[in-house]
C-alpha cells in the first residue's frame, strides 16, 4: 500500500512538472524586459542563432509588457470584450437549444434517431475548411456576416455540444426517470428536475470544451469577420507574436485568464459522475 | 410510459436544434458534397473527375497514409495517458486529499493559446533549445537536433498533442470514474479481487461509454493538432507529419475546393463505417 | 464550505477584471462599428449642419448633404516654399507663414501670406520678416495671442529658442529668455513645440509631455501633463479662453488655467487614428474640433458622442502623401486644411464647404483588397476619390504595421472569392495569383493594356511581361524595382549565369559575405531564368544541386555562414536579417574592398546614390542591370465578379496614372512612363545626401544622383523584360532544406532528396 503510493505520487508529480515547466516559461517571459528576452530567445524567436538560456524566473522582472498591453493598447480590451460577446451568447444557446434536443436523443425512441444522430457525429467531426465556403453563403444570405451574429449563430449549433450531452444523459439510470413518469410527472418535468440537475456534469463537460473552442477560434472570425473593431482576443496574439514577443506572452496570459477561470469555478461538477451525482441527491 | 409513445414529443425537443444545425451545419455540408461534383468556381459538373483526381493524388494519398498513422497512434495512447491519470487520481483521492491542483494543471493546457505555446517548444525544441542542452549534458557529446523539423517531428507532433489533450480527456475518464458504484468494488474486496482484478472486471466494462466519448473527441481533437502542427513545422513540414488539414489549407490557398470537397466526402465515408460500428455495440445501454 | 468560497472568490476575480477593464482604461467597447456616428446617436447640431453626413446610412437614398472639397489657389512662389505654420490672425483672417531658404547662410527669408477677398496676398511689409532676419533665427511658430498680439519664436544658430512679442510699432520685445537657456551642464535648452498667449498675456509653453505656463515676467504659475504627440511639429492643444485643451493619458482634457486642474475628460478613441496625430481646436462655444486621417469630428462642452463632419477617407485628409499643418474654421460652418507633402514643401490648402445637395456617402463603391498596407495604392485610392467624389473607395488591408500574412487572412479571401464575391480590385502581392488566373477569377485586362500602350504612357515592357498563354494579361504591376550590381567590370560581368558567378576567380571574392539564407535567395533571384522561370526548374534534380553547391562554393570564397554570433555581426559588418531577395546592399562592401562587386536593389533614385558614388570614386568600376531581370510589386487585377468592372479599370487606371505614380515612396519606380521621366528629370532632391559609417572608421557619403546618372539608370530600365516572380513557398522550401547543408551536416544528396521530397508534394497537390 505505501509503495503504491509512493509510485503514483511520483507519476503525478511528473506529470504536472511537465505541464509546468512550459507554463512557467512562458509566464517568467511575460515579465521580462525586451532585452533580456532576445538575450535568452534570440534563436526560437527566429532572429538569430545563439544558445537559449532558459529561465523560471525573469532576472530583471519588468512590467513594461503588461504596462503596454493594458495601458498602451486599447485594442486589446476591444477585443477580450468581443470575445465575450461572441463566446457567452453560444454558451447560453447551446444550453438552451442543445440540452433538450440531447434528451430527446438519450431519452426517446422515435423513427430515424439513429441516422440523425449519426449525421450529429459527422457534422461534428468535418474540419472547418470544407463548409467553410458554404458556410458563408449561409450567413451572407442571413445577412449576418461582419456582425458578431456571424461567430454566434454557427456556433450554438455546433453538433459537438450536443453529442456529448447525449452521451452524459444517456448514463441517468433510467430508473430514476421511470420512477418520475409513475409518479405522474410529465416529460418537461423530467427533463428539467431530473435531467438537468443529473446531467449537469455531462452539459458543463461540453459548454467548458466549446467555450475554449470558442475563445482560441482563428479561422471563423477571419472568414466571417472584416471589420477589424469585431475581431476577438484570438486575433491578438498572431498578429504580434514576432516583433513584440513580451507582449505576445503577456497577452497569452491574460488571455488564457478567463478560461482558467470558468474552469475553477465548475471543477467540482466537471468531474462528478452523473451516477454518483444522482445518487446523492 | 404512455407519454413516451407520443410521436411528437421527441420532436419538440429536438426542432430547435434539428432546424438551426440544418441551416447551419447540414445546408454548408450538402453544398459541400454539391461542390465535390464540380469545378473549383462551381460552374460546370464534372461528374466523379475530383473523386479520381484526389484518389490518384499523390499528395492526398501521402497525407491521408500520415493521418491514418497520427490518429492510430496517438488516440489509443492519448486515451491510455489520460485514463491512467485518472485512476491514479481516484486512487489517491480514496486516500488522502482530493488532488485539486493536480487536476487544475493537467487540464491547464487546454487553454493557453495555441501561437503562445509554440513559442516555447521552440525554446524547448529548437537546436540551441533547452532539450538538446539537457542531452548535451547527459550524454556528454553535443546535440544540434531541430526536432520540430528533423525525422523526428512526428513524435514532436504526438508529445505536443498529448500535452494539450490529456486534460480534459482526463476530465472525462474522471467523470466517468466516479459514476462507477462503489458498492461493485466493495462486493469484489469481499470475494478477495485485487487490483487488478478490480481493473479488469469492474472498472473497465464500467467505462465503456466514456470510452466511446473519449475516442470520438480525441479524432476531433486531432484535427486541431494542425494549428501547432502548422504553427510550429510550417505549411510545408517534414514528410511524416505531412496531414490531411494541411492538405486542405493548402488546396483552400489554391482555390481548389472542388478537390478538397470530394476528399472530405471521401473521409466522411471512412469514418462512417466505424461510427456505425460503435452505434452498435457501445451506443446502447441497458 | 470550500466550495462556496471558490466561487466567491472566482466572482470577486471577474468583478476585479471588469472593473480593471472599465476604469483603468476608461473606454468602452468598440465594437458597435468602426464610425461613432451610428443611428441611435442623439442629433446634435452645434456645427450648425442639421443633417450631418452619416456613414452607416449607405442604404438609404435619402441622406443627403457632405462637405465638399475644393483646392485654393496660392500665390507664386510657394511650390519652393516650406510652411511654417497656417493660423487665423487678425480680424479672423487666414495667415500663411513660409520659408524659403534666402541668401544668407545663418536664417531662411520668411513670408507672410494673408486671406483676403478669396485670394492669397503676400504681404510684403510684415515687420515680422525683418525682425527674424536681424537676429538671425529660423521661424519656428507665429501665435495670434488672445491678447490680440503676434509672437513669433525661432531658433538661433546654437539653436536657442527665443520668442518674441511683436509690437505695434514694428518692434520686438523678446520674453521669457531665462526660460529658454540651457539648464546646467545641458548643450541645449528647451525648443518648445508650440506655445500660446492668454488674454492678460500669459505665456503658456509647450513641451513634449509638460506644459507650462508663465506670467509675462517669466514666472511659472503651472505646469500640466499631456502626452507626447510623436512628432516634434505638432503641439496637440489649444488656448479657450482660460482654459487649455490638450491630449493627456489618452484622452482630451480641459485644464483650467486658474489653478492647473482638470475639468473636463473627453474619450476621443472612436476618432483617433493610426498615426495618433490629432489636431485639436475650438469651435468658440466651448466644443473641440478634432481632425486627422479619419476626418473631422466635433464634441460639444461637456458632450459625450463625437460627430463626424468630414470623413477623411472621401478626401485629401486621407492621402498618405501629405501631411496636414493646420485646420481652421471658415466664417459660414467651412473649414480651411493646410498640408505639406514631404518635407514640408508642395503647400496646399483645401477648402471644405458644405453642400446639402450632395449625398451623404457617396452612391457608388469600389473595394480593394491588398494584404499589406501599400503606399502607392493608398495614394491611388485616395486620388481616385478626389476625382470621383460619387464613389466610395474601400481600401481592405489584411495586415498593418509589418504584421505576419497567414494562411488564414487569404483563406478568408479565397472564401469570399469562391462565393462569387470579394473586393472589385485585388492588389496581388503575396496572393497565389496564378491559382487565381487558373480558375477564372481574375478579369481579362487586355482592353486597358492596350489603351494604356497606344496612349504611351507606359513603359510597355513592364506589361508585356505578364501575357498569360492565351494572349490575356490578368495583371499588372503599379511599381517595379531592380537588381543593379556594382563593380569591377570582370565581377559584374560574371553575374550573367550561375555558372560564371561560381567560378569567378579575382582578386578579391565576388559578393559580399552575407548569412546563407540571403546569398541563396539573392543567387536564386539573379539567376531566375535558369532556376525558376515558369517551368519551376529546379525540379529537376541536377539544377536543384547545382544550385546548392554554386551557392555553397560562393558562399566559401566569401566567408559566408549560416548565421552569424552578434560578436561576429559587429565586427564583420554582416547580418542575420533575412530580406526576400536577399539583397542586402553589397555596393558598401565592394567599396570598403571587401569584394569585387556589390549588388544593390534599386526601388527608386534614392537606393542609386550609394552605387553611383562607389562608381565615382572607384575609377575602372562598371554599373549594369543583372540580365534583363525586373521585380514588380503593387501587382494589381480586376475580380472577374466585380460588380462594375469599367470602375474597377478606372482604378486601375488610376493607380498607374501620372498623378499618382509619381510619388515617390520608396517602394519602387513608376510603371509609367512619364512619372518616372519626371522622376528622372526633376531636380527637387539634388539637395538630398546620405552617408553611412562603419565601425572601423569606414565612412560613404553620396549626393542624390545625377541627371546623367538617373537617365542613364532609366535607359537600363527601357531594356528590362523578364518579371521575376519566384514561389516564396518553393523557397522557403529550398533554404530550410540546404541549411544543413551549408553547415556542412549533410551531404548536398541529401539536401537535396529533403527539398525534392517537399517540393514533390507541393507539386502534386
Amino acid at each position: 500500500m505505501k509503495r503504491r503510493h509512493w509510485f503514483t505520487g511520483a507519476v503525478l508529480l511528473a506529470a504536472c512538472l511537465l505541464v509546468w515547466l512550459p507554463l512557467i516559461l512562458m509566464t517568467a517571459a511575460a515579465w521580462m524586459p525586451e532585452d533580456e528576452l532576445y538575450w535568452r530567445y534570440l534563436s526560437p524567436l527566429g532572429m538569430g542563432r545563439d544558445r537559449v538560456r532558459a529561465a523560471l524566473l525573469p532576472s530583471y522582472p519588468s512590467l513594461a509588457a503588461m504596462k503596454e498591453l493594458l495601458i498602451g493598447s486599447p485594442g486589446f480590451f476591444a477585443m477580450f470584450w468581443n470575445s465575450c460577446i461572441q463566446v457567452i451568447p453560444v454558451a447560453a444557446g447551446q444550453f438552451l437549444i442543445g440540452a433538450p434536443a440531447a434528451w430527446a436523443f438519450a431519452r426517446f425512441r422515435f423513427p430515424g434517431k439513429k441516422q440523425l444522430f449519426g449525421i450529429y457525429v459527422i457534422l461534428m467531426i468535418l474540419p472547418f475548411q470544407v463548409t467553410q465556403v458554404s458556410g458563408y453563403l449561409v450567413l451572407d444570405r442571413l445577412g449576418v456576416l461582419n456582425t458578431h451574429a456571424a461567430m454566434i449563430l454557427p456556433g450554438i449549433w455546433s453538433t459537438l455540444p450536443v453529442f456529448i450531452m447525449t452521451r452524459s444523459f444517456e448514463t441517468i439510470p433510467e430508473v430514476l426517470t421511470e420512477a418520475a413518469y409513475l409518479d405522474g410527472a410529465g416529460v418537461w418535468y423530467t427533463f428539467l428536475h431530473i435531467g438537468l440537475p443529473l446531467g449537469y456534469p455531462g452539459i458543463a463537460t461540453a459548454l467548458m470544451l466549446s467555450f475554449t473552442d470558442g475563445w482560441n477560434a482563428l479561422e471563423q472570425p477571419l472568414t466571417y469577420l472584416k471589420d477589424k473593431d469585431l475581431w476577438p482576443i484570438s486575433l491578438y496574439l498572431p498578429d504580434i507574436a514576432r516583433d513584440k514577443a513580451a507582449v505576445a506572452f503577456a497577452a497569452a496570459l491574460i488571455t488564457c485568464f478567463l478560461p482558467v477561470l470558468v474552469y475553477l469555478n465548475c471543477q467540482e461538477e466537471l468531474e462528478q459522475g452523473v451516477a454518483s451525482s444522482g445518487l446523492k441527491q | 410510459m404512455a407519454k413516451l409513445k407520443q410521436e411528437a414529443l421527441p420532436w419538440l425537443f429536438l426542432v430547435p436544434s434539428l432546424a438551426g444545425t440544418a441551416v447551419f451545419m447540414g445546408f454548408p455540408f450538402l453544398d459541400a458534397v454539391r461542390r465535390s461534383f464540380q469545378d473549383a468556381m462551381g460552374v460546370r459538373f464534372t461528374g466523379l473527375k475530383n473523386y479520381r483526381a484526389v484518389w490518384n493524388n499523390e499528395a492526398f494519398r501521402l497525407a491521408a497514409g500520415n493521418t491514418a498513422r497520427f490518429l492510430a497512434l496517438c488516440i489509443p495512447l492519448l486515451m491510455a495517458v489520460s485514463l491512467g491519470l485518472a485512476l491514479v487520481i481516484t486512487w489517491r483521492r480514496k486516500g488522502a486529499g482530493n488532488l485539486r491542483l493536480v487536476r487544475t494543471t493537467l487540464v491547464l493546457p487546454m487553454v493557453v493559446p495555441a501561437a503562445a505555446m509554440v513559442l516555447i517548444w521552440r525554446i524547448l525544441l529548437c537546436p540551441d533549445g533547452i532539450l538538446n542542452q539537457a542531452l548535451t549534458v547527459v550524454t556528454g557529446r553535443l546535440w544540434e537536433t531541430d526536432w520540430a523539423f528533423s525525422g523526428h517531428a512526428f513524435s514532436v507532433l504526438i508529445a505536443t498533442y498529448l500535452w494539450k489533450h490529456t486534460g480534459y480527456d482526463m476530465i472525462l475518464w474522471l467523470a466517468g470514474l466516479s459514476g462507477i458504484p462503489e458498492e461493485l468494488y466493495e462486493a469484489a474486496r469481499i470475494d478477495g479481487a485485487g487490483l487488478w482484478q478490480e481493473l479488469i472486471y469492474i472498472t473497465f466494462p464500467q467505462l465503456g461509454g466514456t470510452a466511446g466519448l473519449v475516442g470520438i473527441l480525441s479524432v476531433v481533437n486531432s484535427f486541431r493538432v494542425y494549428r501547432e502542427a502548422y504553427l510550429l513545422a510550417g505549411s510545408y513540414p517534414d514528410s511524416s507529419i505531412y496531414l490531411i488539414p494541411h492538405l486542405f489549407a493548402h488546396w483552400f490557398l489554391n482555390l481548389d475546393i472542388q478537390k478538397m470537397t470530394a476528399a472530405a466526402v471521401m473521409m466522411t465515408a471512412v469514418f462512417l463505417l466505424p461510427v456505425a460500428a460503435w452505434k452498435v455495440t457501445g451506443g446502447r445501454r441497458p | 464550505m470550500t466550495k462556496t468560497c471558490r466561487t466567491y472568490m472566482a466572482k470577486i476575480l471577474i468583478a476585479v477584471l471588469t472593473a480593471g477593464l472599465l476604469g483603468g482604461c476608461q473606454r468602452p467597447p468598440k465594437g458597435e462599428g468602426e464610425s461613432p456616428a451610428s443611428s441611435e446617436r442623439p442629433v446634435s447640431d452645434t456645427a450648425g449642419t442639421g443633417d450631418t453626413p452619416d456613414l452607416k446610412q449607405g442604404k438609404e437614398p435619402a441622406a443627403m448633404g457632405r462637405y465638399r472639397e475644393t483646392e485654393l489657389e496660392l500665390p507664386e512662389g510657394t511650390e519652393s516654399q516650406s510652411l511654417i505654420c497656417f493660423i487665423s490672425g487678425e480680424g479672423g483672417r487666414m495667415e500663411l507663414y513660409t520659408a524659403a531658404k534666402g541668401g544668407s547662410e545663418k536664417s531662411s527669408d520668411v513670408f507672410r501670406y494673408r486671406y483676403e477677398e478669396e485670394t492669397w496676398k503676400r504681404d510684403e511689409d510684415w515687420a515680422g520678416a525683418g525682425a527674424l532676419r536681424d537676429r538671425g533665427l529660423d521661424l519656428m511658430n507665429v501665435v495670434y495671442g488672445q491678447d490680440g498680439n503676434y509672437y513669433l519664436g525661432g531658433v538661433d544658430g546654437d539653436y536657442r529658442y527665443h520668442l518674441l512679442k511683436l509690437e505695434e510699432d514694428g518692434g520686438t520685445e523678446e520674453l521669457l529668455e531665462e526660460v529658454f537657456q540651457p539648464g546646467e551642464k545641458k548643450q541645449y535648452g528647451l525648443i518648445p513645440p508650440g506655445f500660446g498667449v492668454t488674454e492678460n498675456g500669459s505665456i503658456l509653453i509647450h513641451d513634449y509631455w509638460e506644459v507650462y505656463l508663465y506670467d509675462s515676467g517669466g514666472a511659472r504659475l503651472l505646469s500640466m501633463t499631456k502626452d507626447f504627440s510623436g512628432s516634434d511639429s505638432d503641439a496637440r492643444g489649444f488656448l479657450n479662453g482660460n482654459e487649455f485643451i490638450t491630449v493627456n493619458g489618452g484622452n482630451i482634457v480641459r485644464y483650467d488655467l486658474k489653478d492647473g486642474r482638470v475639468t473636463e475628460t473627453v474619450d476621443y478613441s472612436e476618432v483617433d487614428d493610426s498615426r495618433e496625430s490629432v489636431c485639436l481646436f475650438g469651435d468658440g462655444s466651448g466644443g473641440i474640433y478634432a481632425v486627422n486621417e479619419k476626418g473631422l469630428s466635433h464634441i460639444n462642452q461637456g458632450g459625450t458622442v463625437w460627430e463626424i463632419l468630414i470623413d477623411g477617407s472621401l478626401n485629401h485628409l486621407g492621402m498618405r502623401s501629405l501631411y496636414l499643418k493646420g485646420f481652421l474654421k471658415g466664417e459660414k460652418e467651412d473649414f480651411y486644411g493646410a498640408f505639406v507633402s514631404e518635407g514640408n514643401r508642395g503647400i496646399t490648402v483645401y477648402h471644405y464647404e458644405y453642400d446639402p445637395d450632395m449625398t451623404a456617402v457617396p452612391p457608388l463603391a469600389l473595394t480593394v483588397y491588398s494584404l499589406e498596407d501599400q503606399s502607392v495604392v493608398r495614394q491611388a485610392v485616395s486620388q481616385f476619390q478626389s476625382e470621383h467624389p460619387d464613389v466610395r473607395v474601400e481600401l481592405r488591408t489584411a495586415v498593418e504595421d509589418g504584421g505576419a500574412v497567414t494562411e488564414e487572412m487569404i483563406q478568408g479571401l479565397n472564401t469570399e472569392l469562391l462565393s462569387g464575391k470579394g473586393a472589385d480590385v485585388l492588389i496581388l502581392d503575396g496572393l497565389p495569383a496564378a491559382s487565381y488566373i487558373e480558375k477564372g477569377v481574375l478579369a481579362d485586362l487586355s482592353d486597358l493594356v492596350k489603351d494604356l500602350e497606344e496612349s504611351g504612357d507606359m513603359m510597355d515592357n513592364f506589361l508585356e511581361g505578364f501575357r498569360e498563354e492565351d494572349g490575356s494579361i490578368r495583371q499588372i504591376p503599379a511599381r517595379v524595382g531592380f537588381p543593379l550590381v556594382t563593380g569591377r567590370p570582370e565581377a559584374v560581368k560574371a553575374h550573367e549565369s550561375l555558372e560564371s558567378m561560381t567560378t569567378y576567380q579575382g582578386e578579391r571574392p565576388l559578393t559580399e559575405p552575407d548569412n546563407y539564407e540571403n546569398l541563396q535567395r539573392k543567387i536564386g533571384w539573379l539567376c531566375y531564368e535558369e532556376l525558376f522561370g515558369q517551368e519551376m526548374k529546379v525540379r529537376d534534380r541536377q539544377v536543384l544541386i547545382r544550385y546548392l553547391e554554386s551557392v555553397k562554393l560562393i558562399g566559401e570564397a566569401n566567408g559566408s555562414q549560416t548565421s552569424f554570433t552578434e560578436a561576429e555581426t559587429l565586427e564583420r559588418f554582416v547580418t542575420n536579417h533575412v530580406v526576400r531577395n536577399g539583397i542586402t546592399g553589397g555596393v558598401v562592401d565592394f567599396d570598403r574592398g571587401v569584394s569585387d562587386s556589390g549588388v544593390e536593389f534599386l526601388e527608386g533614385y534614392s537606393r542609386l546614390s550609394f552605387p553611383a558614388q562607389v562608381r565615382r570614386q572607384n575609377p575602372g568600376s562598371v554599373m549594369a542591370a543583372v540580365g534583363k531581370l525586373y521585380f514588380p510589386s503593387a501587382m494589381a487585377g480586376i475580380n472577374q465578379a466585380a460588380a462594375d468592372k469599367d470602375m474597377a479599370e478606372e482604378f486601375i487606371r488610376c493607380l498607374l496614372s501620372f498623378e499618382v505614380q509619381k510619388e515617390d515612396f520608396y517602394d519602387g519606380f513608376p510603371v509609367n512612363k512619364k512619372a518616372l521621366e519626371h522622376l528622372t528629370e526633376s531636380a527637387a532632391r539634388d539637395q538630398y545626401s546620405e552617408s553611412v559609417g562603419y565601425t572601423d572608421g569606414y565612412r560613404l557619403h553620396a549626393d542624390w544622383p545625377t541627371l546623367e546618372e538617373r537617365r542613364e539608370i532609366l535607359a537600363m530600365m527601357e531594356n528590362l523584360s523578364v518579371p521575376v516572380v519566384v514561389d516564396e513557398t518553393v523557397m522557403k522550401m529550398i533554404t530550410e532544406g540546404s541549411r544543413d547543408y551549408f553547415d556542412n551536416k549533410k551531404t548536398v544528396d541529401q539536401a537535396a532528396d529533403e527539398i525534392l521530397r517537399k517540393l514533390s508534394i507541393y507539386l502534386a497537390e
